[in-house]
């Protein structure tokens, strides 16, 4: 039987090693330099800093601030330290206790992915509902007048009184049936050729003039309107915002600390991992509008049209496949928008009869624009 | 002992090594191979002390052999520590991060060799603990109520823009503050054969340097950036210590300016590739020009293999939602061994030790900033 183990002892002092022969004993560990000194370390004042892991020397230390240290190359020390000394040295690690990790790691790594997945599809959106609907809306417009501060500078804001008073008329017609809300909604239209809307926290809806001019009737931006007032209502963007700091601390704890490129990576899978919300944000924009439309007792074709035109025009470029993009797809959304439709029995009167939607769409000055 | 005034833990001498503040010996006898305060320590039953060796020291065969470090972990062990500490780290609600993050520097250090001995980590998930709470209440809150302050005063843009100034320069100040805080902690918490490593430079030095080269930096629109970078790296290095030997640095900024300027105009025509190239260029120069007594370290990074290294990190992160961070970060230890190599005489005998005190603060200051320490 082995009772002689190879190491090198290190003083603490200086960077020089030392060979040494360790015996352990009963009650300590007898080492025996290479000039003949001994050294007498009880089990008690002798601590474990390394050999934990496959292939990791076993490193002793003992003392205060500064140590001394004994290394061991062969981990098998271990085992007859346990053999030799099973009471006074079971603080240290015993190896033929290292077969419990594998079951226990996994285990740990199951529970972190169940645990995660949970908070990605369940937790995080139900937390931040609720938080969001404990957010004062004074906070939220705030907010909202910073955003379309940047979104719609006063210079670039179509002013047209009177059509924007038609505007203002599709957007009380939709409202009305809400009663009392909390939000004053406020449309700003945007001389900017782009073909978009965005919706702001706190009632603001901003309006760029490229959309304006691709909606044929008063129903088809009625539909644009309704999905953009429900992102308002159902606070998607103060959502967006609490979601994106949640799943950040959730990334965060996933992945350990990561610097320089490591930090972009974990930032673009953040990013991917929330097109999801943002995807189930714009379906529930697009269902709630729907029965606000019905609701106001606008014809819900307009939504629709508008919706399969701006498909068949390749504007707002669908081409992503729906897990990369941050709207559903086209298809998908009319087809859901039109189940939604035909669920309706009345047939809607039009709306604003008696005004030319040609020229209400006329609302930003003619100057520099194409005819 | 222990400098009363600065705190570094020394053999016993007239005057500290670190401040030059004079030290008293507590028996009177400032014998350096006894010392008295580590001699309490190593004394065995027996009476006769390991005298040190008499033989040459073993490197001296090997004087001008390049030498090089290795690393002998996997992203398999690194990441079942990593996830047994992130799972602890959830049911926590966070507590247990510290101490997962000591258990995986620790796993870092123990498994990277550097001729034929393991690096020892020496931080504790407490001190992490205290350090993270001390940073949230001297810098986290001051700065989030000066960030409410501007909120509250947006319509008033005077007093908002020279609060967004004022912000600006205490970010500008903290951040080498944290950048020294950080380092001083992790070198003191490093050792090599029982040996610690110490950074000694004074953070208001740091300080001034870093809002200098800043200021210069954008009023030259930075073309001084090569040199400023220079500057920063070249104080980091040459405070460092491993016990008693301190490393040096003879880098001058206007030897990477040129590559500077060029990676910088090609960067829209190569689709920025070309500052992966400046990257690799700047990391060999800096350790071409880094030093350690007579040894100088050398690297063979190159552009193409940084880029792969980086692309195949993002990507990894990126497909497995940051699980894969084990690997990408065994990736990048062993990237950064196995281009590196220490030339030259290696003189380890003389080397004694000397160790520092530090707390953690700087270090999580330097969480809170995003201000990580990219070492190697």
């Amino acid at each position: 039987m082995r009772t002689d183990w190879e190491g090198s002892y290190l003083d603490g002092r200086t960077a020089d090693r030392q060979r040494v022969v360790i015996r352990p004993m009963r009650n300590g560990l007898q080492i025996t330099t290479e000039q003949g000194g001994t050294l007498w370390w009880p089990y008690g004042e002798t601590r474990q800093t390394q050999g934990a892991y496959a292939g990791e020397q076993v490193r002793l230390e003992r003392g205060g601030d500064i140590p001394e240290a004994l290394l061991i190359p062969d981990a098998t020390f271990l085992s007859y330290v346990h053999r030799v000394a099973p009471e006074a040295a079971s603080h240290l690690h015993d190896p033929t206790r290292r077969r419990m990790r594998i079951p226990l790691t996994v285990l740990a790594a199951l529970a972190v992915v169940l645990i995660t997945s949970a908070l990605y599809l369940w937790g995080i959106p139900l937390l931040t509902a609720v938080v969001a609907t404990r957010v004062p809306v004074a906070w939220e417009e705030r907010l909202g007048q910073a955003v379309t501060g940047h979104l719609a500078p006063p210079g670039k804001r179509c002013l047209d009184p009177a059509r924007a008073q038609v505007i203002q008329e599709i957007s009380a017609r939709l409202t009305a049936p809400l009663g009392r809300s909390p939000y004053a909604f406020r449309v700003l239209v945007v001389n900017d050729p782009a073909v978009n809307a965005f919706a702001a926290p706190g009632g603001y809806v901003v309006l760029l003039r490229g959309l304006l001019d691709e909606t044929q009737s008063a129903e088809e931006l009625a539909g644009v309107l309704a999905h953009e007032f429900q992102h308002v209502l159902r606070r998607h963007a103060t959502r967006a915002l609490l979601q994106e700091v949640s799943s950040g601390l959730l990334l965060a704890a996933l992945a350990g600390d990561a610097t320089g490129a490591m930090a972009y990576g974990l930032e673009g899978a953040r990013r991917l991992g929330a097109l999801r919300y943002s995807r189930q944000n714009e379906e529930e924009a697009d269902r709630e509008g729907m029965r606000m439309l019905l609701d106001a007792g606008i014809d819900p074709g307009g939504m629709i049209t508008f919706f399969a035109r701006l498909q068949k025009e390749g504007k707002g470029s669908p081409v992503l496949p729906a897990y990369l993009s941050t709207h559903p797809r086209f298809e998908d959304r009319i087809g859901r928008l039109t189940q939604l439709a035909t669920q309706s029995q009345t047939t809607p009167a039009k709306l604003l009869p008696h005004s030319d939607w040609r020229d209400i769409r006329r609302i930003c000055p003619t100057t520099g624009r194409p005819a | 002992m222990t400098c009363p005034k600065c705190g570094l833990m020394q053999l016993p001498g007239p005057r500290c090594k670190s401040c030059g503040a004079a030290l008293t010996s507590p028996s009177g006898d400032p014998s350096p191979t006894r010392p008295s305060s580590l001699e309490k320590t190593a004394t065995p039953p027996s009476p006769e002390l390991p005298t040190r060796p008499s033989r040459p020291p073993q490197d001296a065969g090997a004087a001008s052999q390049s030498r090089r470090p290795s690393f002998h972990g996997t992203g398999w062990s690194l990441f079942s520590i990593h996830i047994v500490n992130t799972f602890l780290t959830i049911i926590t609600l966070g507590i247990y991060y510290f101490w997962g993050k000591v258990k995986v520097r620790s796993y870092l250090l123990s498994q990277s060799e550097f001729e034929g001995d393991r690096f020892a980590y020496h931080g504790t998930g407490k001190e992490l603990l205290v350090g993270f709470l001390k940073a949230l209440v001297a810098f986290g809150i001051p700065l989030v109520l000066l960030g409410i302050l501007r909120e509250l005063l947006t319509s008033r843009p005077v007093l908002n823009g020279l609060l967004v100034l004022l912000t600006y320069l205490i970010f500008l100040a903290l951040i080498p503050f944290a950048i020294v805080g950080a380092r001083r902690y992790r070198l003191s918490r490093t050792s090599w054969r029982q040996i610690r490593f110490s950074f000694r430079g004074q953070a208001m030095d740091f300080i001034r340097l870093f809002v200098w080269g800043s200021l210069l930096t954008t009023v030259t629109l930075g073309i001084y950036y090569p040199f400023f970078e220079t500057h920063r790296h070249g104080f980091l290095v040459s405070h460092s210590y491993f016990g008693n030997q301190r490393f040096d640095f003879d880098g001058r900024g206007r030897d990477l300016f040129r590559r500077f300027l060029l990676a910088v105009l090609l960067f829209v025509p190569t689709l920025g590739l070309s500052w992966v190239w400046y990257l690799a260029r700047k990391q060999r120069y800096f350790w071409q020009h880094t030093t350690f007594a007579s040894a100088r370290f050398h690297s063979t990074v190159t552009g193409g293999r940084l880029f792969l290294l980086m692309a195949g990190n993002l990507l990894l992160l990126l497909v497995t939602f940051g699980l894969g961070w084990p690997w990408a970060m065994v990736r990048n230890v062993r990237f950064a061994f196995r281009y590196l190599t220490v030339e030259g005489p290696l003189d380890l005998a003389g080397i004694q030790q000397e160790a520092q005190t530090a707390s953690a603060t700087g270090e999580a200051l330097a969480g809170f900033l995003d201000a990580g320490l990219d070492i190697g």
